[in-house]
C-alpha cells in the first residue's frame, strides 16, 4: 500500500517537474482521439458507399460475363480454403491432416488451375482474357507471377553463386540489369513494345505478357534473397555432403537448398506482398484488375466524387490480402523453423 | 599386409611462404589405428583431408583404397574414394534441417541407391549401436554434441566404409561428453576398422592406437608404435610435446 501511494506521488511529481511533456502527451492525446472521431464519423455517417455496396460484382470479377461469375468465384473460394486449410496447420480435424503433405502440391496448382477455369476449355465456355478482371486479376497476376519468379530466381541465385564462369556472369548481369530498370518500364515493355517485335500472327495474351513481365523482373529480386540464403549456409554442410559421395547437385537439392530457403522465407515473404501490390501498375496499362476496375467505376458519372470512399475500400481489400500473405509466410517459417532446431 | 592408405612425399601450400604439407610419406595398413598428433597449425587436419580430396595436393600421390590420387584432382577418382572413406568432423556437421533418422540413410539412398526401407533398418541398427536409437526421430539440435558426434559416426559408418577418418572428433565436445564419443570409436577399433584419428586425446591414443605419427609444421617428425612413442620417443620434438602435453 505504502509503496502504490509512493508511485503515484512520484507519477503526479513527475508531471509537474515536466510540464513540457506533459503539455504535448495531452496535445498528442487530443489529436489521435480527434483523428479516431472524425474518421470514425466519416466511416458511419458521412461517407456514401454506394459505390462499393452496388459494385461488389465488379470489384471482384471486372466485367467477366455475368452468367459464368461462378467460375472465378470457385477459384477464390478454392484460394481462400487453402489458405485457411494451411493456416490451420495443426489445428485441423484428424482425417484433413493427412492432406496436409499435399499442400505445397495444392498450391502449385491454383495457377493453372485458375488460367484453365477462367479461360475455359473442353467443358467451358471460352471468356477472353480481356474480359478478366477485379479481385480475380490481381490475384492470377500476383500467383502465376510469383510461382513463376520463385523457380526463375533459384536458377538465378544458384547460377550466380556456381563455379562456372559464364554462368555465374550471365547470371550477375541479368539480376544487376532488372534491378536497375524500374518495374514500370518492365512492364511497359512487355505490354506495348514487346508485341511490336514479334511478328503480327503471334499474339501473346496481355495477361500472359504481364505475368511474364512481373515474374522476369521478380525472378532478379528472389535471386538476391536465395543467394543471400545460399551464402548463410557454412561451407562445412557442402563438405559433410562430399564426404558422404553426394555429388554437387545432390548436395545442392537435399543440403544447401532446403536450409537457404528456410533462411530466405522472411524476405521472400516482402517480395510476395510487394508483387501484390506492384499489379496495381497494370491499371496503368489498360488491364482492369482492382485498381483499374476501380478506376473506370469512378469515370461513371453516377458516382463522381467518391474518389475517397473507392480508395478507403481498395485500402482495406489490398491490407486484407496482405495480412493474409504475411499470415501464411509466418506459417511456412514456423513450419521450417520446427524442423531446423526445437 | 594390405595398405589403406599410402602417400608418397604429398606437400600443399596455402600461399608461398607456408607449407601445410611438407613432403609427407607414410601408410595406413587395413585394420590399423593410426592417430596423429602435433601442435595447431602443424597439418594434422589437412593432411587427413587429403585422403578423402577434402583438400587438394600440389605434389606427390596418394593411394587410398586403392584409388591414386595426384596433384590434379581427378573428380571420378575423388568420388570413388568418397563412396568408401568415411569421415567424423570436429563439428559433427549434421544436416539441421533433416531427422537424425534422415542424416543416416541420405547418403545411403541417393549414393549408394539402396531401398528406404532397408537404409532405415541399417541405420537404426547403427543407432542403437551407438546407444541412441530412442533419439531417431529428433532434430540435430535437440541432441547434446556427445550424441550428435554419434550420430555423424553412424552416418558414416551407413556408407559401409572401409577406411574412416576422424578430425578432432572430441574437440568441440564438453568434457563430460568425450567419453561416450571415445567408447564409440573404441568399440569401432576393436571390430577391426581401418581408423586414422586426428585427436589431443592422450588416454585414447595411448589405449587405442597401433601407430602415432607426430607432425610438427607440416613435416612429419616421427611415425612410431603407439608403445615406443609414449615411453620414449625418438624425435626431441614429440617428447617436449608429450611433456607440454601431460602437464
Amino acid at each position: 500500500m505504502a509503496n502504490q501511494f509512493k508511485a503515484r506521488q512520484q507519477h503526479y511529481r513527475r508531471w509537474q517537474q515536466k510540464p513540457i511533456e506533459a503539455a504535448f502527451s495531452v496535445l498528442i492525446l487530443s489529436l489521435i482521439l480527434w483523428a479516431v472521431w472524425s474518421t470514425g464519423s466519416w466511416l458511419i455517417a458521412g461517407a456514401d458507399w454506394r459505390v462499393v455496396t452496388h459494385n461488389l460484382p465488379l470489384y471482384a470479377f471486372g466485367s467477366y460475363p455475368a452468367d459464368q461469375r461462378w467460375r472465378p468465384l470457385v477459384w477464390m473460394a478454392a484460394l481462400l480454403l487453402l489458405t485457411i486449410t494451411t493456416l490451420s496447420g495443426d489445428h485441423l480435424p484428424q482425417p484433413l491432416k493427412r492432406l496436409q503433405p499435399f499442400l505445397p502440391w495444392a498450391w502449385i496448382l491454383m495457377v493453372p488451375a485458375g488460367v484453365v477455369l477462367l479461360a475455359g476449355s473442353a467443358n467451358l465456355q471460352a471468356v477472353p482474357s480481356r474480359a478478366w478482371g477485379g479481385l480475380t486479376l490481381t490475384l492470377l497476376l500476383t500467383t502465376a507471377s510469383g510461382f513463376l519468379a520463385l523457380p526463375m530466381g533459384i536458377g538465378l541465385a544458384i547460377g550466380r553463386t556456381s563455379n562456372l564462369g559464364l554462368v555465374a556472369m550471365l547470371c550477375r548481369i541479368y539480376i544487376d540489369l532488372m534491378r536497375a530498370v524500374p518495374l514500370i518500364a518492365v512492364l511497359f515493355f512487355g505490354q506495348l513494345l514487346l508485341p511490336l517485335f514479334l511478328p503480327v500472327e503471334i499474339e501473346i495474351n496481355r495477361v500472359l505478357r504481364a505475368v511474364m513481365a512481373f515474374a522476369l523482373f521478380a525472378a532478379a529480386y528472389v535471386a538476391e534473397d536465395v543467394r543471400g540464403g545460399l551464402q548463410s549456409i557454412p561451407r562445412t554442410q557442402a563438405e559433410a555432403a562430399a564426404a558422404l559421395g553426394l555429388n554437387a547437385s545432390l548436395t545442392m537439392r537435399l543440403v544447401i537448398l532446403p536450409q537457404a530457403m528456410r533462411i530466405a522465407v522472411p524476405a521472400l515473404t516482402n517480395q510476395a506482398i510487394g508483387l501484390l501490390q506492384n499489379t496495381s501498375l497494370m491499371a496503368i496499362l489498360g488491364l482492369i484488375e482492382l485498381l483499374g476496375i476501380s478506376r473506370s467505376l469512378l469515370a461513371n458519372p453516377e458516382y463522381i466524387g467518391r474518389h475517397l470512399e473507392v480508395y478507403v475500400w481498395l485500402a482495406g481489400v489490398y491490407w486484407l490480402l496482405c495480412s493474409g500473405m504475411a499470415l501464411l509466410a509466418k506459417r511456412i517459417e514456423r513450419q521450417g523453423r520446427l524442423s531446423t532446431s526445437s | 599386409m594390405s595398405i589403406a592408405i599410402h602417400a608418397q612425399s604429398i606437400s600443399k601450400s596455402y600461399s608461398d611462404d607456408h607449407r601445410a604439407l611438407d613432403e609427407v610419406n607414410l601408410s595406413v595398413n587395413l585394420g590399423e589405428v593410426l592417430v596423429v598428433m602435433g601442435p595447431s597449425g602443424s597439418g594434422k587436419s589437412t593432411l587427413i583431408r587429403t585422403f578423402n580430396g577434402l583438400e587438394s595436393i600440389d605434389e606427390g600421390r596418394l593411394e587410398v583404397v586403392g584409388i591414386q590420387l595426384d596433384s590434379n584432382q581427378d573428380e571420378r577418382q575423388i568420388k570413388r574414394i568418397r563412396r568408401r572413406v568415411g569421415m567424423v568432423f570436429q563439428q559433427f556437421n549434421l544436416f539441421p534441417h533433416l531427422s537424425i533418422l534422415d542424416n543416416i540413410t541420405l547418403a545411403p539412398i541417393r549414393v549408394k541407391k539402396m531401398q528406404k526401407k532397408d537404409a532405415e533398418l541399417r541405420a537404426m541398427s547403427l543407432l542403437s549401436q551407438m546407444g541412441i536409437a530412442d533419439q531417431a526421430m529428433k532434430r540435430p539440435a535437440q541432441l547434446s554434441g556427445g550424441q550428435q558426434q554419434r550420430v555423424a559416426i553412424a552416418r558414416a559408418l551407413a556408407m559401409d566404409p572401409e577406411v574412416m577418418l576422424f578430425d578432432e572428433p572430441t574437440s568441440a565436445l564438453d568434457p563430460e561428453r568425450v567419453k561416450e564419443v571415445l567408447d564409440a570409436m573404441r568399440t569401432l577399433a576393436s571390430a577391426g576398422m581401418t581408423m586414422v584419428v586426428v585427436t589431443h586425446e592422450l588416454g585414447f591414443a595411448r589405449e587405442v592406437a597401433d601407430r602415432v605419427l607426430f607432425m610438427d609444421a607440416g613435416k612429419v617428425v616421427e611415425l612410431s608404435d603407439a608403445k615406443t612413442f609414449f615411453s620414449h620417443a625418438k624425435e626431441e620434438r614429440s617428447r617436449r610435446f608429450l611433456n607440454q602435453m601431460t602437464n
